[in-house]
């Protein structure tokens, strides 16, 4: 893949909306688990919610992988030893794949699940589930889709310091994703 | 899709007031069937916000039911559920159900359902009339039912009978007021019974 002199702007704006749903989607996950039972409809609201954004989440990372697929990205700073271009690749690899996998897993254990409440993205936009209800498989893919999610949070995490390290030591990665 | 298959081990329920229908004055040709403890499914779906919707279930029920094969018209049937068996797998959900507000299965244990067939002319699709007792409240119900397939057990040495009903119920008249924003009034019932006819 050649390397472009940046990020373009759909990229960088592609990037920072990702960073900022995640973190929303995982505290709505938190919060809608947590909401009393009554009144119900925050806690109905908050698991709509949260199932919304995940399908935005795979949308905008999968429209994401297209650009990098097409466009490219720029190429990694030279002046970095080989072994931490390679850490940066694996983590960035991981990240993405784990950012398409959490999203398909809440959606397949909602599919699963036997109160069999349909996908709809902010009440508008129907998403048909693919699979029947299964309490088992249920069970299984909603413990995935839990321990998955904190795995990409704790991976982004890691990604955010280390832009902030490279930052701190004059290297241009954060000034890149925000401003090309 | 495998058949349904419950959830919960069943038990045979207390049927008191089932033994009603079994005392009457039997008619002619009239036959008792016994419901099929390891076929059966009960479920309940509620809508939310006009677009949503939930689909629960309740783990024990029984079933009986006077039929006449040759005149289904004359069928008599009385259910009664475990209200405690409500299961919507969804944590916290099934104790929101059987809590005061809604079940209040601790109270009422038990919901029933007796009717009779009504304006029959074919045994495949017809209407059962009667009344259903939620939450010691009784209203008129209406399912409108179809008998699936007929055949035979082997195993159980008895003829067999598939029979699918759904209705609708208003919680309101029963007592359920919460919640109304999230949850219709308008409940959908869904039954799916198999009977057996014969030896025990």
């Amino acid at each position: 893949m050649s390397a472009t002199p940046g990020w373009s702007r759909a990229q960088r704006r592609l990037h920072w909306w990702v960073a900022a749903l995640v973190p929303l989607t995982l505290g709505l996950g938190f919060l809608m688990v947590e909401l009393p039972w009554r009144p119900l409809a925050p806690k109905f609201l908050a698991y709509q919610l949260h199932k919304s954004f995940g399908v935005v989440v795979f949308g905008l990372v999968a429209w994401r992988l297209l650009l990098r697929w097409r466009r490219g990205r720029p190429a990694e700073d030279a002046a970095l030893p080989a072994w931490q271009r390679r850490a940066a690749g694996l983590v960035h690899g991981v990240l993405y794949g784990l950012l398409l996998a959490v999203p398909v897993l809440g959606y397949l254990s909602a599919a699963s699940a036997p109160a069999q409440v349909p996908t709809m993205v902010f009440m508008l936009l129907p998403v048909p589930h693919v699979l029947g209800p299964d309490e088992a498989r249920f069970l299984l893919l909603r413990a995935l889709h839990l321990w998955l999610a904190l795995g990409l949070v704790a991976l982004a995490l890691g990604h955010a310091l280390m832009a902030l390290r490279h930052h701190a030591a004059g290297r241009p990665v954060l000034r890149g994703m925000w401003r090309g | 899709m495998s058949p349904p298959r419950p959830p919960l081990p069943r038990r045979c329920l207390p049927l008191v007031g089932l033994g009603l229908l079994a005392a009457g004055p039997a008619r002619a040709q009239q036959r008792q069937y016994r419901f099929d403890q390891n076929f059966g499914r009960l479920s309940f779906t509620a809508r939310h916000f006009g677009l949503l919707s939930s689909t629960g279930h309740f783990g024990r029920f029984d079933a009986h039911v006077a039929l006449d094969p040759a005149d289904p018209g004359q069928a008599e049937v009385a259910v009664a559920v475990a209200t405690g068996s409500i299961d919507l797998a969804w944590p916290g959900a099934t104790e929101l159900l059987r809590s005061p507000a809604y079940f209040d299965s601790e109270a009422h244990p038990m919901a029933r359902f007796t009717g009779r067939a009504v304006g029959v002319a074919n045994a495949s699709r017809f209407r059962v009339e009667g009344d259903l007792t939620l939450r010691g409240i009784t209203r008129p119900m209406r399912m409108e039912a179809r008998l699936l397939r007929r055949g035979r057990d082997a195993a159980e040495g008895a003829e067999t009978a598939e029979f699918s009903a759904s209705g609708t119920l208003n919680r309101l008249e029963f007592g359920m007021r919460e919640d109304r924003t999230t949850i219709s009034d308008q409940v959908r019932l869904d039954v799916q019974v198999r009977l057996l006819v014969g030896p025990a």
